[in-house]
């Protein structure tokens, strides 16, 4: 019998999905039935049983009607989480471009200093912020009332917060002045941690312009302003879209949605409404990406 | 008239700012390098805050971990908190060195294969025209968008369906196929240009070799990244609800039970928090000092 043969076309479909196929099984195992799962908890009362096992109910559309016409702040921190999002979205971008630029320049102690950037992403992981929270607290002197909360706030900058507000408090500052500067300045900080991963991935970028585009340019006699927009700028483009995505998502893994849906789901153990919660917001995410993303890809321009 | 001197940038070395404006520097003045220094220095005190806490924490005795109002620089530094920590080790439910065997085994695992798994996924869809490409990627940017934390119940129905509960492999498996590192490797390997791979073809080089020999090398920035990222993602992991047996479990949660000791084991806990941010951190140094110039068009002539 003679062997059947493929066109290019089907080979390089065969090809391609070879390459594809150790991931794709591990996604379509782990994260699509997941996926698919908590959908199905969204239409229905999920029950834990007495031995371990657990009861679905068909309730309809029940949790979604629940969501929105009854839960009391469901709609207000989806709006406020999405509002935060969007103003701290350019605001990241642009200062992750711009450090990102400075730090992929020549000097000495180069890579000192970009792990000082990325340092808040290392020290985000749970146990040292669980940690540090407790030093803050044996620094407050035992866990007193309140101290808690103060020392949640002292950790986010690393230093002791709390402390500074007492003293200009003390020093008569109207209060709404002050509550204005403490939110603008607690932005700041959450701007500049939160830019970790994006200066890394603009850094990668950087690095792989070839340098022969920077040579062109200085024999053309292009200046620095000029080199700027007309090679680094372009070239970088495609990643300002990769970490758009980056930011809008990790800007709403621990956003307030997200912990409303984790409260509902292991402290009321409602796993249905919690699903409804991130089934809502991921609908959100995506919209507010495909209209950012779309905006920027007709403006991109792509090497090949 | 100012005469300007061109630099051969081939073999330049670092010189200091302040000299450097004599040069052909065209745009740049020292008033704009002293501004630029400065926001870096100001942006970089406030990053590095937390970690000058970290390590003066682990210096202090036990008396100034308590003051109040604290202070950030330690007066009288010793290894106390170190030397508590070992005998706490010592005297562990199971040896020691099994966690760290564990965390080693969890780390290396999941890093390797995910940015290995990723990279030969994200090869086709970034350089070839299959069908049903555009539909797989669009749904690795959905999958990014869903909150996992909330999808801990299904996960866990699935791990124990597989029957790998409570095996290293429950962490490491879902590890690899995690849709971050396949978006941000297709990123890049859409730049390369096409010809490579097409000379690459002709001089009779198969898919996999053109993966292996050509693509890698030219992503090298990419990948090194992603690894970084895959490296910290690892190493925070406690085990969670996955992993039950003791000897199983990886180094963080049995230091984190350390910390959770409260304020009797105060200074064990702040020698802890130097470790945990320690080896994620010199990780990210090993691997930002191998992320060299890659030169995607070297000897390419168009």
């Amino acid at each position: 019998m003679r062997k059947r043969k493929l066109s290019l076309s089907q080979k390089r479909t065969v090809n391609g999905y070879l390459f594809i196929l150790p991931w794709l099984i591990g996604f379509i195992i782990f994260y699509i039935r997941s996926i698919i799962l908590s959908a199905e908890f969204t239409l229905s009362e999920l029950t834990v049983g007495a031995v371990g096992g657990y009861e679905l109910k068909f309730v309809g559309l029940e949790n979604f009607i629940y969501a929105f016409r009854e839960h009391g702040t469901f709609k207000q921190v989806l709006t406020t989480s999405v509002f935060d999002m969007i103003i701290d979205l350019p605001l990241i971008i642009f200062f992750s471009l711009f450090m990102a630029i400075l730090l992929n320049r020549q000097f000495k102690g180069r890579t000192l200093v970009r792990m000082i950037f990325f340092l808040p992403v290392i020290l985000n992981s749970s146990a040292i912020s669980d940690a540090l929270e407790l030093s803050q607290q044996m620094m407050a002197g035992g866990i007193s009332a309140g101290s808690s909360q103060m020392a949640a706030e002292a950790t986010s900058a690393g230093v002791d917060v709390g402390y500074y507000i007492g003293l200009f408090t003390d020093l008569a500052m109207p209060e709404t002045v002050l509550d204005y500067l403490v939110a603008a300045v607690s932005r700041i900080n959450s701007i500049i941690t939160a830019s970790g991963v994006q200066i890394v991935i603009f850094l990668a970028a950087l690095q792989s312009i070839p340098g022969s585009m920077y040579e062109v340019a200085k024999i053309e006699g292009a200046t620095a302003y000029e080199t700027f927009w007309k090679v680094t700028f372009p070239m970088v483009m495609p990643h300002i879209i990769t970490n758009v995505v980056y930011t809008v998502i990790d800007g709403f893994a621990d956003s307030q949605v997200v912990t409303l849906a984790y409260d509902t789901a292991f402290t009321d153990f409602n796993y249905g409404l919690s699903s409804v919660f991130s089934l809502v917001s991921t609908a959100v995410t995506c919209l507010i990406l495909v209209l950012i993303v779309g905006y920027i890809q007709k403006r991109t321009f792509y090497y090949n | 008239m100012r005469k300007r001197v061109i630099v051969d940038y081939s073999d330049r070395k670092w010189v200091p700012f302040w000299q450097r404006a004599k040069e052909t520097k065209l745009n740049r003045s020292k008033a704009g390098n002293g501004l630029l220094f400065g926001l870096m220095f100001i942006c970089g005190i406030f990053m590095a805050l937390p970690l000058v806490m970290i390590i003066n924490n682990a210096l202090k005795p036990l008396d100034e971990l308590f003051q109040y109002p604290p202070k950030i620089i330690v007066r009288n530094p010793t290894l106390e908190n170190f030397t508590d920590l070992f005998v706490l080790m010592s005297d562990s439910w199971v040896p020691f060195s099994r966690y760290i065997i564990n965390t080693i085994i969890i780390t290396v695992g999941g890093m390797v294969g995910h940015v290995i798994v990723a990279s030969m996924a994200a090869y086709p869809l970034a350089k070839h025209r299959f069908p049903g490409r555009n539909l797989l990627f669009n749904m690795v940017i959905l999958s990014m968008m869903f909150s996992w934390t909330v999808t801990q119940i299904p996960q866990y129905l699935i791990i124990s369906l597989l029957k790998i509960n409570n095996t290293y492999l429950a962490l490491i498996l879902p590890a690899w196929s995690f849709g971050m590192g396949l978006y941000l490797m297709k990123q890049f390997m859409e730049q390369l240009p096409d010809s490579l791979m097409e000379s690459a073809k002709m001089d009779g080089a198969g898919e996999f070799r053109i993966f292996w020999t050509i693509i890698m090398p030219n992503v090298k920035p990419a990948w090194l990244t992603l690894a970084i990222f895959q490296f910290q993602h690892m190493w925070g992991n406690t085990g969670g609800t996955f992993l039950r047996d003791e000897e199983l479990k990886p180094l963080q949660y049995a230091l984190q039970q350390i910390v959770q000791g409260g304020a009797a084991r105060a200074g064990a806990g702040a020698a802890v928090t130097f470790v945990i941010a320690a080896v994620p951190i010199t990780f990210f140094l090993v691997a930002q000092s191998n992320i060299m110039e890659t030169m995607t068009t070297s000897g390419m002539k168009e």
